[in-house]
This record gives C-alpha cells, structure tokens and sequence, in this order.
C-alpha cells in the first residue's frame, strides 16, 4: 500500500519518545552530578532508599492514601452505577451530565475547598462542631491519609462511575432475570447473580483508581506537602525541587523506576482482571430494557438523598467554600459579622498580567495539543489495526505505556532530557514547546483508545472497497475514514482540551518561567505562597475561562457518550 | 391456565409512545402448546414478559391457574419469582460464573419454591437426564456450546416443576440442522409432562410444528388465533394469508355473489360471505393446478409457462396469464418446463377478502 510508511513514521514519532523517557527514567537512578559535570554511575541511591526509614514512611502513606481513594471511590460509584442502570430511578441523563461535568472539575480546586471546609486549624466544619459540642479539639483533619484519600476518592468518582456502568451495560440482563423469573428475590438476585457477575469489573476498577492514586500529584502536593506528609509523587518532586539542597535528580529517577515498575505491575493485573470480566460479558443484541427494579416513591426519596449528598460533598460544598474564601481577606466561617468584611479586593489584587499570560498559554495549549495528539494517535491506530504490520502489537503496547507511567515521571524525564542531554541541541528548557511535546505524550493512551474503539467498528471492506476503485491510501483516510471517525474524533479533541484547564501534575514540573505558566500553576503558586484566599479568587476566575470550554464540550460532545476516561 | 384480558403497553421511544401491546385478550388452557407468531415489533415478547412479570404492563389482567398476576384496576403485580413459572430465554441466560448443576441448582436451593437439602441433587440429576445432559454437572457452564447451553437452560427452566413454560424464541441462535433436532426434542418432552407451553417465535414452519394453536400477532395486535391447519387455509385477513407461506393474490370486482371480473378473467368463488365491490383473491401456489385437458370448465385459463425451477421433490413455475404472473407448485414429473399450458384454480381453494387501502400493494 502506498503511503503506509508514511503512516507508520508518524506511529514511530509518537512512541518513539515515550520509550526513551521511560530509558532515560530508568537511567537517572543511577546517576549522579550537575549539569555539565563528568558522568559518574552510583548505586548510591538505591542503597538510600531501602536503608532511609522514610521511605518506608512514604510507601505506607501512599498505599494508605491510595487505598483510601479506592473505598471512597466505590462507595459513591457502585450504588450510583447500581441505580441508574437497574432501577426506575428519573433523571437519569441528569445524573449522567453531573458525572461528566464532575470528572472535568479540577482536583486542585477541591482540594482548596475541603481545606477551607476541614482544615483543623481554620476549617469551617470543625469551626462549627467544635462550638457546639464544645469540643476542645477539631474532630477532623483533612491534612491526613484519610482525608487526602477522601478528597481524591471523590474526585476518581466519576471515573469510578463510568466504569462500572459499562460493566452492568456488557451484562446480559436476562442473567438476572432468569434468577427473578424462577423464583429468587431482589435481595437473593443481587446477591448469587448480579454481585458475583459485576465483581471483576469492580475489581478491575478497584485496581485502576488504586493505580491513579498511587501516583496522584495534586491532592498530596496542596493539602499534604505543607503539613509533610508524602506521598511518593510528592517526594520525587521534593527531590527535583527542594527547598533548600541541590536538586537530585538520582534520587527522584530511583523513587520514579521503583513507582514505574509498580504501576506497570498494576496494569497488567488490571487487564488480566478485565479479561476475566469480559469472559462474562454478552452481547444479546436484543433491544429490551432490562426489568427495573421499581424503587417506589421512598426509594426515589431515599436514592435522591443519596445522590443529591453526593454531589453536594463532591462538588458544591468545596465550590461554596472556595467562593465565600475568594471574598475574605483573612479566612473566616461564614457570620453576620464576616459578612461585612467581604468585598473583591482578591480579585482586584490578582496578578492579571500573569493570569492573561497564563490563559493565552492554556489556549495555546488546547489548541495544539489535541490537535497533535489526535494526529499521532490516527496514525498509531491505523498502524495498529489497519497496516498489517508485523510489529503492530509493541505499536499498541508502547502506546499504553503513557497510562501507566505516572505523568510526572514522564515530565520529569523530559525535564532531565532538555537540561542534560538536549541542551546544545534544543532549548526546550522552560518553554511552551515541552508543556505541548509531554501533554500529548501523556493522552496518546486515551486517544488511542477511543480511536482503537471507533476504528475497530469500522468495517475494512469499506476501504477495501475505496482502495479497489482507484482512491490511494491519503485519499481513502481523507474520504472515508476521517467522515466515519469524526464524532469520536471531535468528542477526543474537546475532552483533552478541557484536560488542559485541570493540568497541574505536570506543569508542576515544567513550567519553570514567565513564558510558559498556565492557569492552575499560577494558582497553585499563590496557595504555596500562603494567600489562600488569592488562590480561591483566582481558581474562580480560571473557572470562569474554562465555562465556555465545558459549553462547547456538552453543545459538541453530547452525541458520544464516552465509555472510559484517561 | 392462562387469562389475558384488554392488556396494554406503550414504550416511550424517544419522545413518541409505540404502542407494544392494543388490547390483548387471550385464553390458554392446560397442557396447551401454544405459539406466539408475528414479526419483530410485534409485540410478541412484550406479551411473554408481561406474563412472566418482567414487562409491567399499563392496563388490563393476567392470571395464571386461576390467580390474579397482574390487574391495573385491582393495583395487583405480582413479582416474577411469584409466579411459579419456568422461563427459556433467547440468549439462554445460562449464568457464567455457575457449574452446570449450580445452574440448575441455584433456584432450588434459594428460589421461592426451594426444596429440601436432601431432594436438590435427585432433582438436579432429573432435570438434567430430561435434556440428557446427564454427565456434565460439573462442567463450567460457560464452556458448553449454544446447544448445550440451550439445554441447560431448558432443563433450569423444568427442574421447578412449572405449571407453565415460558420461551422467548429458544432456537434462534442455533443452528439449522441442530434446530430440527432440538424442535422434536422440546415438542415431545413438554407432550410427555404435560405442562402448559407459551412460546414466542418469528418463524412460522417453528410454530405450525410446534403449536397445538398459534396466535398471529402484528402491531401489538393479535391478528387471528387458531391451529396451524385453520390459519393456512381459512386466514382471517390477507396479512395472516401473507405470513404462512407464499400465496398469488389477484385483485377484481364482484359481478354478482360468486363470480369476479379479475385481470386474468371471470373467475368463480365459492364464500360464505357476501361481497361487494373491490376484492383480493389469494391462491396458494401449490393450489395453482397445471393441466393438460379437463372437463371442467370453470376458473380454467390459458397460460404460458415462463421458467420451471426443480427442488427434487417438487417444482415451481411462473405461469404468465394474460398480464399476470402466477406461481405454480407441483409434482416434479407434472411441471412443464416451457410453454403453453392450462391452468386451473379450484374454487374452493380461493380465499376472499374485501379490498382495503392494505391490499392494494398484494401481487
């Protein structure tokens, strides 16, 4: 086929670096030195690590917190899942939109919220029980494992949700309804069919929200940095960016390989599981609804209350908090008296130059990335499914490496890259170029699959057909495969641009200047600077540069639903 | 055994309500094969999951044995594991996660009409001896075949001892050869324990096999009910006439009470009704008679022979008369490859119905 190399190249541009970051990762453990030194190869910071007690510490912490993000997770997503796939519960698309909305708010901004709202020193839920009940002590702290998890697990949610509801919809409802039909009741039903069937799908969600909370950057970095509880992404990144020593860039590839190998671990378990799941899975396609439990109007009642707290503790109580902070100067429970002290003097004080800067490098970078990504990815899936390639399996393999390996190692290897091997090459250090060349990298995943997904559906004969009738391979992608893959297509861009508004893990690490700030690294700056309530002010006006994002999102994107995010 | 009475149902599709089920009434007595027959969309399933109780219906009664299952008027809905019935569903709904025994087992051990410990492993090896499945208890059910599975399936559906059997056209998914096999099966099985058969299918050599009566369903109507022999030659409407079988239909008008000026000329009919006006006749093909010479002179025509196709043990031939194309089934050695020929229609064979804006399209 003519122009098949052309495809496979671009394929290779993509994976090619995703495999040298992952080398180079790998690479830095054991490596020692300063920009410019001499290379010199050590153990030494293997040796540290496993003699250090505060690695054990940190691993602790972080399984803690992950495992706490997985319970918290599950227990708002399986119930929710539960009732709107198997009940006669109204409002279900309602349900469905908040979900989806909610999977875009950015963590950052929540946790800014539950800190207002928990915080033992200045948090208005202790404020409030501790005058009451007259108690001595906050009940709460959200700087805590339990806390940092319920702060994450609320956010994992959504994707908690989503996955969960693909395995009840794989389901052949008749499973169920042959229990019910000869004899077992609801209770008996869920209990010897519905529970034991959705199990590995569960469990294979349970693993992957485990694996995005084991490296999780954002809820660790602004509620347990300052109170010096790590967890390991927050400890690789205090070892590229201390506050006092030389950065060791040793230390943090040698955390960043043992975190690689773990979550690699994951991903495999993760698929073995979903394999097992699937093995239940039946395609009936018969159009019937499954019978719905009928809740009766105290159901509705009771199932409502439910979610309705839900949403309220995810999204609206932190979104409150955050707006009542933006117009205090000092932080205060909300009274009579703090009342009149509000005014906008934060908005006012915001440093709009920075803000602008910083909203015209988010553009930038909505637009580009995307837009590269969705390229790389077309090329990627035509290569893995359509070029009859020899070596399309490791095309497939490397493009899921993105997934796995915690985004912040990806962006601390390019880092490394552009500081120590790229330097008399490229200056890429600090500038907008890296954000955009590692953004892509870390969504070809997501946009493989959701590409992977469409194209599969595609019937090849279609091309076949196309290919017969004289069109060449450039022509038959612009004629017939481009038309049939849009929705999908447009459905990816508009996701992944909106990821642009909520980036921060990497970016944490990339963005080291004026020229190449976004929006949440600007907001994250003025909450480590201490003016918390600057940083509300300014997490609402990124909010409201994201609103026409999100309305260009649902007007677009209602079409394609989509069935897993990245 | 079972009384429907005036049962409705729409579906909201989209923001249009399809009405599945317009008033269905329906009597079925014990030991009954009785066969639900119509296209998709008929409504047929609908109505066999408003009996199991798994499609709640908006309006009318079902009661099973005599005991009320469902009534709009009365606010009465049963649960399905209330009502006592074994069910067989399209996809067989055979649970993966089970052994074949477990499959069978789970709704005698935790079902509403459990038994004792000690009975469950005679009952099991019972059930399983009647679809002869006899030595595959332990076998992981999801590594039977679509065959098997639909045995299993049939043999959890019985091992309840149901009064009644429910199956959602059981043999779709299998194969042809295997379907003839498993059609004989299940005919004499449900023959020898008597039980009371509802079945749904779409395609109607299943049902005239299977059915002591058929009910023929369209539109979430039900069109006619009656054995296989009453629906193939006295069909209550030219849609009925349509769905079993191949018929040649002819469009006229009446002259007088027995004859009609049609396309291919006079032609005779012998109905008890009277007609008037527009009608259609339909001729079944194997109804359409190819002679040599005759004596009678009624409803005979002069035709030509267009193309014979042999099948082995009979063949078919278009006969053109005038216009008109008719099909003609006969014996292999009667049919005339080519050529001119006499055709005769017998005119007890016509069917008659008046014609409405529905007919006009029967060729």
């Amino acid at each position: 086929m003519k122009g098949r190399w052309l495809f496979v190249s671009i394929a290779a541009v993509g994976l090619v670096p995703v495999v040298a970051f992952l080398l180079i990762v790998f690479w830095m453990g054991f490596w020692q030195g300063s920009p410019g030194d001499p290379v010199v190869y050590t153990l030494k910071h293997y040796r540290e690590l496993f003699t250090d007690g505060s690695t054990y510490r940190t691993l602790l912490n972080t399984l803690g917190f992950a495992s706490t993000t997985v319970l918290v997770s599950l227990f708002f997503a399986v119930p929710t899942a539960w009732l709107v796939e198997r009940t006669d519960l109204p409002g279900k698309n309602l349900i469905f939109a908040l979900v989806t909305i909610g999977a875009l708010v950015p963590t950052f901004f929540t946790s800014m919220g539950w800190v207002f709202l928990l915080h033992p020193r200045i948090g208005v839920i202790n404020k409030f029980l501790m005058e009451w009940f007259g108690l001595a002590q906050a009940p709460f702290n959200i700087a805590s494992l339990l806390g940092m998890g319920w702060v994450e697990g609320l956010g994992l949610s959504s994707i908690a949700f989503i996955m969960i509801v693909a395995t009840y919809r794989t389901m052949d409802p008749a499973l169920e309804e042959a229990a019910r039909v000869h004899g077992l009741g609801i209770l008996r039903t869920l209990r010897y069919v519905t529970l034991p069937l959705t199990f590995p799908g569960i469990i294979a969600a349970s693993i992957y929200i485990f694996t995005i909370g084991l490296s999780a950057f954002e809820v660790p970095a602004i509620i347990g940095m300052s109170n010096k509880i790590f967890t390991f992404s927050t400890f690789i990144f205090y070892k590229i960016q201390p506050q006092e020593e030389l950065p060791s860039y040793g230390m943090a590839g040698a955390v960043s390989s043992i975190l690689v190998v773990l979550a690699l671990l994951l991903s495999w378990g993760y698929f073995r599981t979903l394999r097992f799941s699937h093995r239940y899975a039946v395609v009936t396609g018969k159009g019937y609804r499954p019978r719905l439990v009928e809740l009766g109007k105290r159901g509705w009642l009771l199932a409502w209350l439910f979610l309705g707290g839900y949403f309220v503790v995810a999204k609206l109580l932190p979104f409150l908090l955050l707006v009542w902070a933006s117009l205090l100067r000092f932080f205060q429970p909300p009274s009579w008296a703090a009342l009149e002290q509000v005014s906008l003097r934060n908005f006012y004080g915001l440093p709009w130059n920075l803000l602008f800067q910083g909203a015209w490098n988010t553009v930038i970078l909505m637009i580009a990335v995307p837009t590269l990504t969705l390229i790389l990815c077309l090329a990627i899936s035509w290569t893995v499914l359509r070029s009859g390639l020899k070596w399309r399996v490791t095309f497939d393999a490397v493009a899921f490496l993105p997934h796995a390996v915690p985004h912040l190692i990806l962006a601390i290897a390019a880092v490394f890259a552009s500081l120590f091997l790229l330097r008399d090459v490229v200056s890429l250090y600090g500038s907008l170029t890296i954000l955009i060349l590692v953004y892509t990298l870390s969504r070809i995943s997501f946009a493989t699959r959701i590409i992977n997904n469409s194209l599969a559906q595609i019937h090849p004969e279609l091309e076949e057909a196309a290919f017969v009738g004289g069109l060449r391979l450039l022509q038959v992608m612009r004629k017939i495969l481009l038309p049939l893959l849009k929705p999908a297509l447009v459905y990816a861009w508009l996701w992944m641009a909106l990821l642009c508004f909520r980036e921060l893990t990497m970016a944490s690490v990339l963005v080291t200047s004026q020229g190449n700030v976004t929006l949440p690294m600007i907001v994250w700056g003025l909450w480590l600077g201490g003016s918390l309530n600057q940083a509300a002010a300014a997490n609402l006006v990124v909010l409201g540069f994201m609103l026409p994002a999100v309305i260009l999102y649902l007007y677009f994107g209602r079409r394609t639903r989509f069935t897993e995010a990245g | 055994m079972i009384s429907i009475t005036d049962l409705r149902k729409n579906f909201q599709s989209g923001d249009r309500a399809v009405a599945a089920l317009q008033g269905i009434d329906l009597e079925v007595s014990k030991g009954e094969f009785f066969v639900l027959l119509g296209p998709s969309g008929s409504g047929k399933t609908t109505l066999l999951r408003s009996v199991a109780g798994l499609e709640k219906p908006d309006a009318g009664e079902i009661s099973l044995n005599g005991k009320v299952m469902f009534s709009s008027s009365r606010r009465i809905a049963e649960p399905p594991e209330a009502r006592g019935i074994g069910m067989v569903f399209q996809s067989y709904a055979i649970w993966p996660h089970l052994t074949v025994a477990e499959n069978v087992g789970l709704v005698l051990t935790h079902g509403r009409f459990r038994l004792a410990k000690g009975e469950v492993q005679a009952r099991i090896r019972h059930a399983l001896s009647l679809v002869q499945l006899d030595d595959f208890e332990s076998r992981p059910a999801r590594l039977l075949s679509g065959g098997q599975q639909q045995r299993v399936a049939l043999a959890r559906a019985l091992a309840v001892n149901p009064a009644l059997l429910l199956m959602d056209e059981p043999l779709s998914n299998l194969d042809a050869r295997l379907r003839e096999e498993v059609r004989t099966n299940i005919k004499k099985l449900t023959n020898q324990l008597g039980i009371t058969v509802l079945y749904v299918t779409h395609d109607q050599v299943e049902a005239m096999v299977l059915a002591d009566r058929i009910a023929v369903m369209a539109q979430g109507e039900i069109l006619q009910i009656g054995n296989p022999y009453e629906l193939y030659r006295v069909p209550a409407s030219s849609l009925v006439a349509e769905f079993f079988g191949s018929i040649n239909w002819l469009h006229g008008k009446m002259l007088d009470s027995e004859r009609v000026e049609t396309e291919i000329g006079t032609l005779v009919i012998q109905v008890a009704r009277q007609y008037e006006g527009n009608v259609v006749m339909g001729v079944r093909p194997e109804d359409v008679k190819l002679v040599h010479a005759s004596a009678d002179v009624e409803n005979r025509f002069s035709g030509d022979v267009l193309a014979t196709t042999f099948l082995g043990d009979q063949a078919t031939s278009e006969v053109k008369i005038k216009n008109k194309i008719l099909l003609a089934k006969t014996l292999p050695d009667d049919a005339k490859p080519v050529g001119a020929v006499l055709v005769h229609l017998p005119k007890e064979k016509i069917v008659v119905f008046p014609e409405t804006v529905a007919e006009e399209h029967l060729v």
